[in-house]
């Protein structure tokens, strides 16, 4: 009866406090943002600070794209679903006010480039990196925070998604020809209008948080 | 010393925010209030994997390559950027800010370790996702911040229309991943 | 009353989620499960699942970067 518990066998590591080397590193990401500031620009500075910020949300969060994705295929689950479909509610709120703010005062909008047009490519491309950011344990953001957090894997996985976009990018010429090239990019504005399109994609929104919860139930089969 | 650094360490509110992890919806919530004050601030939101293809040029222009001639490098935006550098990039500087970020939060918290690479098999399946997820990154637009997060907070159908096959690529991730990689 | 262990260190995602699924799939109801990780998704989603799934789940801190996630299945 009384075995042994691993517990007890296992021999703790002696836990080193990393807080002074942490303390380190802050400082020289703080210098690192200083010598941005006075010899490049305050705007490189602030990529560099904002880089910072979302590495450490993710990594503190261990917030994962590909785990929104995968989680529900693999054991149902759909926490993080669920959240990253609260961010695509309240960045699209943020971000359809300030470019509202812009259009209701004569000005360009600003973001417009990531209004992508829809094609073939936007499919294929979908779906390859669907596949690869599950095979690699990590999208994009994801690898990088990895690769912060000490993963060799991610490391080499960053290598190749380096590579991958070179090749990428040497084959869009041919992509660009025959699939993109007359695709239109759909900003959902000039179909519904401001007011329609907000309403309309956050309840889409909505309702594919419900089928994430009713997924999650079914999968798991939490019956409370 | 050491007491000094141990103290701060067991305190409350240095263990809430520096220690302890942060829930989902917690990370959701403050991702999504970067991510607009990014797009306020520089009139462009978030985008990982541009960068990515930038550094694939430079690295290909240290080997003697020269990626002028493509289409992708061919405008004049593209080849000033080039020009100027991989310090002189935004987007550049805040990808190695993501990783000095996450090194940072892992180091505060006393949890950073270097995992090495276990396997032939995490070999095959870094090489393989990495060179998908550039590949279709680029077809596609962006990534899963550039063609998912930012295209469909700036109200774009393509960032669902991305969503929709993301999914289907995850559900065949997921069965290659079991069928091979467990 | 049976104790088993699970080694996934150095594992990537999600190999110790579904490792830890299909170890705990062949465990009766009462034994234990000590799963080692040095993921921090894992230091999440595992104690997730498993109190998703109704059972007890303790999670240990045992070294830097290193968990232990103790599952007794209910």
């Amino acid at each position: 009866m009384s075995e042994t518990s691993v517990r007890a066998r296992t021999p703790r590591k002696p836990k080193r406090n990393q807080l002074p080397i942490g303390l380190l590193v802050l400082a020289l990401t703080i210098a690192v943002g200083v010598l941005l500031a006075v010899y490049k620009s305050g705007e490189l500075a602030t990529a560099w600070v904002f880089g910072m910020c979302f590495g450490f949300i993710l990594q503190k969060s261990r917030f994962c794209f590909t785990a929104s994705m995968r989680d529900p295929c693999i054991t149902g689950s759909t926490s993080v679903t669920k959240a990253v479909l609260m961010a695509f509610a309240i960045t699209t709120i943020g971000f359809t006010a300030i470019k509202y703010a812009a259009f209701a005062s004569g000005q360009e909008i600003p973001g417009q480039s990531y209004v992508m047009p829809v094609s073939l490519a936007t499919a294929a491309g979908g779906i390859l990196f669907g596949i690869g950011m599950v095979i690699a344990g990590g999208c994009a953001s994801g690898t990088l925070m990895r690769v912060g957090e000490g993963f060799g894997m991610q490391m080499l996985s960053l290598l190749f998604f380096v590579i991958g976009s070179l090749w990428g990018a040497k084959d869009m010429g041919w992509w660009n020809l025959n699939v993109i090239a007359g695709a239109p990019r759909v900003f959902l504005p000039d179909v519904f209008g401001w007011f329609g399109a907000v309403v309309i994609q956050l309840l889409i929104i909505a309702c594919l948080y419900v089928a994430a919860d009713l997924w999650e139930r079914k999968k798991m089969g939490i019956t409370e | 010393m050491k007491q000094f650094f141990d103290k701060i360490s067991k305190n409350r509110y240095y263990a809430m925010v520096f220690k302890n992890p942060f829930t989902y919806v917690t990370g959701a919530v403050l991702l999504s209030l970067f991510q607009i004050a990014l797009f306020a601030y520089s009139g462009n939101p978030w985008g990982v994997s541009g960068a990515f293809a930038n550094w694939g040029a430079w690295i290909y222009r240290l080997f003697g390559g020269n990626v002028d001639k493509w289409y992708y490098f061919s405008s004049s935006g593209a080849q000033q950027t080039l020009d100027a550098g991989v310090l002189n990039n935004s987007g550049s500087l805040m990808n190695f800010g993501i990783a000095a970020g996450a090194l940072l939060a892992a180091l505060l918290a006393s949890q950073f370790k270097f995992k090495k690479i276990k396997s032939v098999k995490q070999v095959v399946a870094a090489v393989l996702g990495g060179l998908l997820m550039g590949y279709g990154a680029r077809l596609a637009g962006g990534c899963n911040i550039g063609a998912l997060f930012s295209s469909i907070a700036s109200l774009s159908l393509s960032g669902w229309v991305f969503a929709l096959f993301l999914l289907v690529g995850a559900f065949i991730g997921s069965k290659l991943l079991a069928k091979f990689f467990l | 009353m049976a104790e088993f262990e699970l080694d996934c260190l150095g594992e990537a995602c999600p190999v110790p989620l579904m490792k830890t699924e299909k170890k705990m799939a062949g465990l009766k109801s009462g034994d234990t499960l000590i799963v080692h990780i040095d993921h921090s998704c894992a230091m999440k989603n595992v104690p997730e699942w498993a109190r998703k799934q109704g059972h007890n789940v303790e999670v240990e801190e045992v070294g830097d970067g290193e968990w232990d996630v103790i599952i007794e299945k209910c």
